[in-house]
């Protein structure tokens, strides 16, 4: 009887979590009829504004020697392009790296200082900087030759953007994981777009995020923020009422995790890095005064956590509970089931409501797959959506568990 | 900061629209099944009526040709499967539902009284099993009770296995429980018109119960299906 009643909550307790997931899929999937992202052309800027690139590494010897030559090579004015190399206590080759590059390449400045964390690191570069335009490039990744000149263009368009993010695409997936993380990521370039045309991106990712000088005497410089500087400052950004917007012509690579641990490592601290700052910044919640931000944004992201965390703890009771049971028959029945093909008899197929809505939301997660594909022009294809559908339910719950843990523990979450 | 409300509510619109759309197919489909176990059960009430009738022409004349049309014991249980489904679907309360278990309930009383009268006249040994469960929460070893019969009836074809949910409200079935003293605590099971047996009986304790099963043809491989 009690596990009956369990039941039957945790089964409202779906329909609420798939409404939520639906109604979120839905709304942006109305934002991209409203607003569909516009072709690239092959415009030149009318005027080319100083930009530093900024490279912050820590130990980044395998990857940084690309990074830097990715900078090096794109299509910019040579003089307008300086690329400032920051070595936050590096423990490796980096250093030598890095000095290196900046003997061979007058467009490098090379600085090594006292290990302190990658946001003291972008300050550092601040500090040291003049240009117009303050960039960041994670020392593992690396960008199209023409993704600075593609961000310098939306930049052009409007005075108020203050911050641009591009569009990011996992470089080289091989493996199933790798693969399960680019469709992610061609859906977090679907979701991108429509926070731009919502005016709600909540954050500035390293590969290739690009900020007006001036922005950071607005808002002031790069804060610890749980180890997710880049989500903070989108925060703060959002919170004086500035623009951040997409660039979705500019595109960037990035290496991804390969292993289910450092995986979970890096979204922990990304998930974390969310709930810690959504405290930090809980007056934004549902208030209409952050516009789409603070209404739709922020109450989502927080909903969604949880729903993601319900429905794989739903899921998990469900497969326990079958064992018990099963197990409990087996012993008290003395029957041991044998083993036969599944028999074909529409009658015996699941049509519930949960399954049609599920089936839905699939579908409407595959179509904004695929305009994120559209968008960046990506190669991703059935691979890449089976390893999504088979590995992410079962490897998300873990770093969404760590994370609320962290969280409540007040536990610090960690780089690698 | 501009938020456009009118996408808040359209999105709210189509969401709930899905879901309605959603929950409509599937009660759609539902409906379906139920007309399908309902078509099931009007053709095995046809059949019965048939053999019945060609029994009372035929009389104990001519056992051959009834034992060549066999009471319909399997179509009973493929409705007995696709029952079960339906109520755990649908719900235990669902009227449609009740609806047919009455009429599934009827068939089985009738099935069982025919074959006890080919049995009595054609001198036959079958090997039947009234089995009585509760859905009220009470009975919480009538699933694996149930199991361990649909094993059985799996195992041994010829076993026929009748089950009947105690509180179902019908005069037909009341009469059977009263006639066969049956009165709990659940699962309650006759075997061949003996006493009933209460609780929970395992495969061993069961075929111990039932030493016809000997006599029985049986099959080597069982798949297990739900019964109630």
């Amino acid at each position: 009887m009690l596990h009956l009643m369990a039941m039957n909550i945790g089964t409202a307790g779906v329909y609420f979590c798939l409404f939520l997931a639906l109604y979120f899929e839905v709304f942006l999937l109305i934002s991209f009829l409203a607003k569909k992202p516009s072709k690239k052309t092959s415009l030149l800027p009318k005027h080319y504004p100083t930009v530093s690139m900024v490279v912050p590494c820590f130990n980044e010897s395998g990857t940084l020697a690309t990074t830097i030559n990715s900078l090096l090579s794109m299509d910019y004015p040579k003089d307008k392009l300086e690329i400032i190399v920051i070595d936050d206590g590096s423990t490796d080759r980096t250093r030598e790296i890095g000095e290196e590059f900046a003997r061979r390449e007058p467009q490098v400045s090379f600085f090594h200082k006292e290990n302190g964390g990658k946001y003291t690191a972008l300050n550092f570069a601040i500090a040291h900087s003049t240009a117009d335009l303050i960039g960041c490039l994670d020392a593992d990744s690396f960008a199209d030759k023409d993704a600075l000149i593609e961000v310098v263009k939306r930049f052009e368009e409007d005075e108020e953007i203050m911050a641009i993010v591009p569009v990011m695409k996992v470089h080289n997936p091989r493996s199933p994981l790798e693969l399960m993380q680019m469709a992610e990521y061609t859906f977090g370039i679907f979701v991108k777009k429509m926070f731009d045309n919502l005016g709600a991106i909540s954050v500035l990712p390293g590969p290739f995020s690009l900020y007006r000088r001036r922005v950071f005497s607005i808002v002031g410089l790069f804060k610890h923020a749980h180890n997710t500087e880049d989500m903070e400052i989108a925060f703060r950004i959002q919170k004086h009422g500035l623009k951040i917007v997409n660039a979705h012509t500019a595109f960037v690579y990035t290496t991804v995790p390969t292993t289910v641990r450092t995986l979970v490592k890096q979204r922990t601290r990304w998930t974390q890095g969310f709930l810690q700052n959504s405290r930090d910044y809980w007056f934004m919640f549902g208030n209409p005064k952050f516009g789409n931000f603070g209404v739709f944004v922020l109450p989502f992201g927080m909903a969604m956590f949880f729903a993601a965390l319900y429905l794989s703890s739903f899921m998990l009771y469900q497969l326990i509970s079958s064992i018990v049971l099963t197990t409990i028959h087996i012993l008290t029945t003395g029957i041991v089931p044998y083993p036969s093909w599944p028999t074909f008899d529409w009658f015996y197929f699941d049509t519930s409501t949960t399954t049609f809505v599920i089936a839905i939301t699939l579908g409407l997660t595959l179509v904004s797959m695929v305009i994120g594909r559209h968008i960046a022009k990506s190669t991703f294809g059935l691979p890449a959506v089976l390893s999504y559908i088979l590995l992410y339910g079962l490897i998300a719950p873990l770093w969404l568990a760590q994370a609320l843990l962290g969280t409540v523990l007040a536990r610090e979450s960690s780089w690698r | 900061m501009k938020v456009d409300w009118t996408k808040y509510v359209l999105a709210l619109v189509i969401t709930v629209a899905i879901f309605y759309t959603a929950y409509y197919v599937a009660t759609r489909i539902d409906a379906t099944r139920i007309a399908d176990i309902r078509t099931a059960q009007q053709n095995i009430s046809i059949d019965l009526l048939s053999t019945q009738i060609q029994f009372e022409l035929l009389g104990s004349l001519d056992c051959q040709a009834i034992k060549e049309n066999p009471v319909l014991t399997s179509q009973l249980n493929t409705i007995a499967d696709r029952l079960a489904y339906a109520e755990n679907s649908l719900g235990k309360d669902n009227a449609e539902v009740i609806q047919l278990k009455k009429q599934y309930s009827l068939l089985e009383i009738k099935d069982y009284l025919l074959m006890e009268q080919i049995s009595q006249k054609c001198k036959t040994k079958t090997v039947s099993v009234l089995y009585f469960y509760s859905n009220n929460g009470d009975c919480a070893s009538c699933t694996r009770s149930a199991e361990v019969l649909t094993y059985l009836r799996q195992t041994y074809p010829d076993l026929r296995v009748y089950s009947f949910d105690y509180n179902l409200d019908l005069s037909a079935l009341k009469t059977l429980i009263s006639l066969r003293k049956v009165d709990g605590p659940f699962p309650a099971i006759i075997i061949n018109n003996r006493d009933p047996v209460y609780g929970f009986r395992n495969l061993e304790e069961m075929q111990a119960l039932i030493p016809e099963l000997k006599n029985l043809a049986s099959t080597t491989a069982a798949t297990s299906t739900k019964q109630r």
